[in-house]
């Protein structure tokens, strides 16, 4: 079967695609409009990179762990995947944390790698309208200052990898840094394994993935009807809200507007990334967790970064107390881990 | 009334010189006919192949003295042709296979009724649909309408048949039918004139004149037809040659004879067979037909598409009790496509028992002239610039991007060859003209009833006014939920521009009020959009937009036709800057060549990139909005 058709049938019209743009950008058929994928010609290739690199085709993710982490000497979490520790941690710099969804250390970290070199430029989501809102696309950062362009959360999936394609294909930086929630990590992790033997595109200029935790990503138009969107973050599931600049919406009004494919997704902490970062759960509370993200480190790359961060002053961290306290933190995002896991293998 | 230039008029004589021969094709030879029958009054909608015969009356008729025009469509142009012979005037309606289906019930209500001043309607039968959507036989509208109808074998006999159908119209009180096909419409032959007469005198139409078709004139219907049959026993469009009394007969209606005489020739057995050639297809001239008949013990029947003497003569056959073996196009001629050459020759020698010639039949298989020569097969396509190239790429892509599985409703025009690459593959349907628009009301219905598709339907601006506009009152009516595009390029350009009323001209070459499709839809109170195809992003938003709105939404893209414009237009220049254009990598060589097509945008093998061909290249600039690279520069030009 082409290429086209299969991605069209076990993936688009199976309403799992998330609009990562893994099959976008290496030709001019794949194209995105306001968060969906859709081929505009029929192309009669039966061996695609499109449908390699798609995070949704199936793939043997136990031989692609392997592949990847095999030889880093992390352990392998089943919750959580490969891990080597957990931190609470946040933006040191308060100008970041003023535009981040929680403590900015994601925008932190990136900057830090691209100035220190671990990477030479980085594929991030970037807001399309003027106000830093709504309708985000891929960027191709190449500056410090490009990467905090970048900052915040829009809750709607662009096809930033789209955007990462053509940067190896144009060949001109060879540690290309790429940051994106979990589907977007798993379609980089298979573009790194070079499943299609022709052509790899690149992919050895693939420098450091930094993963996004992700509960679901939002259908453009409805959340753009919702009302500006600005700031937005999902609050702990016991205050079952979404807080926007101007408003709070009752999460009732949001969940429809959950995108399909999300609800299939059963990866929470984007587990083939070098290192993940998300909103921080801890046991003592959102009233001391806001404003602060937990770190997930699980390669040796992605140690190194963050340690050297914490020498250099980039990112603050705030100490779990004892041990107690550290292993109920990884209690609770092994458990949240699992339940967005299970609530996807059992959706009917 | 200020004179304008009228396109595309081939030359044509209109001196008075009986005697003189002239080389002339078909459908001069129409023309020709048509003078010399002394017609009054002469229309048409285009259609091929006799697209170029109410042209070419519209540019000699103010001089010759009668009346020529284009109509809206078929049925209006017969029933115009019904008016003028009411006074007694002599009129001539040319259509094409379609345009006679199209004027159905007019032929038979106006068969009943009968006419005055004698009514000649030419139907030219595209067999192989060389350009057309179907190879019908217009033959059966005779018998069912019950009027006369011929067929010339030659150019000749076609001039020569016009005038003779008048006189037989007029004896008879009666329309009378012309059948020609392709090769008579396009092909040449020598011409020897007769006398172009004075035309005479309308007649006034008296306080109890009547034309009425109404059941109790069926009798005279029939009688009418009788004396048709009558006249063709001693008509002189029927000939027999060859040996008297054949055991082996040919018979021929239109073109086939021409194919049998070479056929006989290349096995020389012209002395041995009889050939039968029918001029007079209906009603069929029993007597001199078993004449020859009653002598044969089997028979060969070469004629265009159906098999209507076939069936006609096997009857007569029947009827007298005839032993004879009676074959053709159910067994010795595929039942399907055109005559030509390598078909008839080996029916022929079938039929007679013969080896085929060694030498190879010019055209067929192991032609010398062909032999060797490498012809890629190539679809149609749409000229370089054409505007529905843009159209069709913005409506695909809408709808793709949407995630909408809509369907889309064609029409007739150069639009059809949408259904191709050319257009993306770009509609589900195609009927007849006028169908899209109804047919998407219908399915458009369903969406009150589960059905969930949107639906779009499509149409030119010619096929607007020729059978859209029913069509659209219909779905304001029934409030259908659909998208109608009309394409409009301000031309009919499938049959080579003729006027229709968008463009403010007439057949005769003078200057008449444009009417309007946009005022015209908007007075029926439907919402109407306007959009230039080649401003592809906007026009794509646009459509989007319309597919997500409930209700009847008409939207015309207008742009006009690539031909006319490149002849007012200053051409700007496009090129392909090659430092960025992407070459191989861009989708499998070239998004603009492979997928967009157009002619103009060819594919460097050299550098391997993409390149414009700068002869084709119309400079519409269009395809430097769909590169993915933006490689394609335009410079120039007007707007």
């Amino acid at each position: 079967m082409y290429s086209i058709f299969e991605i069209e049938r076990k993936v688009v019209d199976a309403g799992i695609c998330t609009n990562c743009g893994a099959c976008q950008g290496m030709c001019p058929y794949w194209k995105s409009h306001e968060g969906r994928t859709f081929v505009d010609y029929d192309c009669d290739r039966k061996e695609g990179r499109c449908k390699y690199f798609c995070p949704r085709m199936p793939a043997d993710l136990d031989a692609l762990r392997e592949k990847l982490f095999g030889s880093d000497g992390c352990e392998i979490i089943p919750e959580i995947g490969p891990f080597r520790a957990l931190y609470l941690s946040r933006a040191a710099d308060p100008e970041i944390r003023k535009n981040a969804q929680h403590g900015g250390t994601m925008t932190a970290l990136v900057e830090f790698a691209l100035a220190e070199g671990f990477i030479d430029a980085a594929v991030l989501s970037k807001a399309g309208k003027a106000d830093g809102t709504l309708d985000p696309a891929g960027f191709l950062a190449t500056s410090p200052a490009d990467v905090r362009s970048c900052g915040g959360s829009s809750f709607q999936i662009p096809p930033t990898l789209a955007v990462l394609n053509e940067a190896l294909a144009a060949d001109e930086y060879k540690k290309i840094g790429v940051v994106g929630t979990p589907c977007k990590a798993l379609a980089v992790a298979k573009m790194k394994a070079k499943p299609y033997a022709d052509n790899d595109n690149h992919a050895d200029n693939i420098g450091m993935v930094f993963g996004l935790f992700c509960g679901w990503g939002l259908d453009w138009k409805g959340l753009a009807a919702l009302g500006d969107a600005g700031h937005v973050d999902i609050l702990p599931s016991k205050y079952h809200r979404m807080d926007m600049d101007d408003r709070q919406v009752d999460l009732d009004e949001v969940l429809p507007l959950v995108r399909n494919a999300c609800k299939y997704c059963d990866d929470m902490t984007a587990e083939f990334a070098d290192l993940s970062v998300g909103g921080a759960r801890s046991s003592e509370g959102w009233d001391v967790d806001q404003g602060w993200n937990q770190l997930i480190v699980r390669t040796e790359k992605g140690q190194k970064l963050v340690d050297l961060a914490r020498e250099k002053g980039v990112l603050e961290f705030r100490e779990f107390g004892d041990e107690e306290a550290a292993a109920a933190a990884m209690d609770k995002l092994m458990r949240a881990s699992a339940s967005k896991r299970a609530k996807a293998l059992s959706i009917e | 009334m200020k004179e304008v230039k009228v396109n595309n008029v081939e030359w044509m004589t209109t001196k008075n010189e009986p005697g003189k021969t002239y080389l002339m094709q078909g459908n001069e030879a129409i023309v020709r006919g048509a003078l010399e029958g002394g017609v009054h009054f002469a229309s048409s909608y285009p259609g091929s192949p006799s697209s170029q015969v109410l042209g070419m009356l519209g540019h000699i008729a103010e001089d010759q003295g009668f009346r020529a025009e284009w109509s809206t469509n078929e049925t209006t142009a017969l029933q115009s042709c019904m008016g003028a012979s009411f006074a007694n005037g002599r009129a001539i309606c040319i259509v094409k296979q379609n345009g006679l289906l199209f004027h159905g019930d007019t032929i038979h209500c106006g068969a009943l009724g009968g006419i005055k001043g004698g009514l000649v309607i030419v139907s030219s039968d595209d067999p192989d649909s060389h350009s057309s959507t179907n190879e019908f036989d217009s033959r059966h509208m005779a018998v069912s309408a019950n009027i006369p109808m011929l067929e010339p074998a030659s150019v000749q006999e076609t001039k020569d048949m016009i005038p003779y159908a008048f006189e037989l119209s007029e004896e008879l009180g009666q329309m009378v039918l012309v059948r020609v096909t392709t090769r008579i419409c396009h092909g040449r032959g020598s011409v020897t004139l007769g006398e172009i007469p004075e035309r005479r005198p309308f007649t006034p139409i008296g306080l109890w004149d009547r034309m009425v078709g109404i059941n109790w004139l069926h009798g005279f219907l029939l009688e009418k037809l009788e004396r048709a049959r009558e006249a063709f026993e001693v008509s002189p469009f029927n000939h027999y040659t060859g040996k008297e009394g054949a055991e082996k007969l040919i018979i021929t209606g239109g073109t086939g004879m021409k194919y049998v005489q070479e056929a006989l020739e290349e096995f020389g057995k012209e002395d041995e067979v009889g050939v039968l050639s029918l001029g007079c297809l209906w009603p069929l001239p029993e007597k001199f037909i078993l004449k020859y008949l009653s002598k044969a013990s089997k028979a060969l029947i070469v004629e265009e598409v159906d098999p209507f003497l076939e069936e006609h003569i096997s009857a007569i056959a029947g009827k007298a009790k005839l032993s004879v073996d009676i074959q053709g196009r159910a067994d010795l001629i595929p039942s399907i496509g055109e005559l030509n050459p390598e078909v008839v020759f080996k029916a022929v020698g079938e039929f007679l028992g013969e080896e085929l010639p060694s030498k190879p039949v010019c055209g067929g298989e192991g032609c010398p002239a062909i032999e060797g020569v490498n012809i890629p097969a190539r679809e149609l396509t749409f000229c370089a610039g054409c505007p529905h190239r843009a159209s069709f790429f913005i409506l695909k892509q809408a709808l793709r991007m949407e995630g909408h599985k809509g369907v889309v409703m064609g029409d007739i025009g150069c639009y059809t060859m949408a259904g191709q690459r050319a257009g993306q593959y770009g509609y589900h349907f195609m009927s007849c003209m006028g169908s899209g628009i109804s047919a998407a009301e219908g399915l458009g219905q369903l969406t009150s009833y589960g059905f969930d598709q949107p639906v779009v339907s499509l149409c030119g601006d010619s096929t607007f006014f020729h059978s859209v506009v029913p069509g659209l009152i219909n779905a304001k009516m029934n409030e259908a939920n659909i998208l109608h595009i009309v394409l409009d390029n301000s031309a009919t350009a499938m049959t080579g521009f003729q006027p229709h009323p968008g463009t403010g001209q007439t057949a005769m070459g003078f200057e008449t009020e444009k009417i309007s499709i946009q005022a015209l839809c908007e007075s029926l109170g439907c919402r109407v959009w306007k959009a230039d195809p080649f401003d592809v992003e906007n026009t794509k938003n646009l459509i989007c937009e319309l597919i997500g709105m409930k209700g009847l939404k008409v939207l015309i893209l207008e742009q006009p036709c690539a031909t006319l414009a490149a002849k007012t237009r200053k051409k700007k220049k496009v090129w392909v800057d090659t430092d960025i254009c992407r070459g191989a990598n861009c989708g499998c060589d070239g998004y603009c060549s492979r997928v967009w097509g157009c002619p103009g945008n060819i594919w460097d093998f050299e550098k391997d990139c993409a390149a414009i061909d700068e002869v084709v290249c119309v400079g519409c600039g269009a395809c430097a909005s769909i590169c993915p690279s933006g490689a394609i520069k335009v410079e120039g030009g007007d707007e």
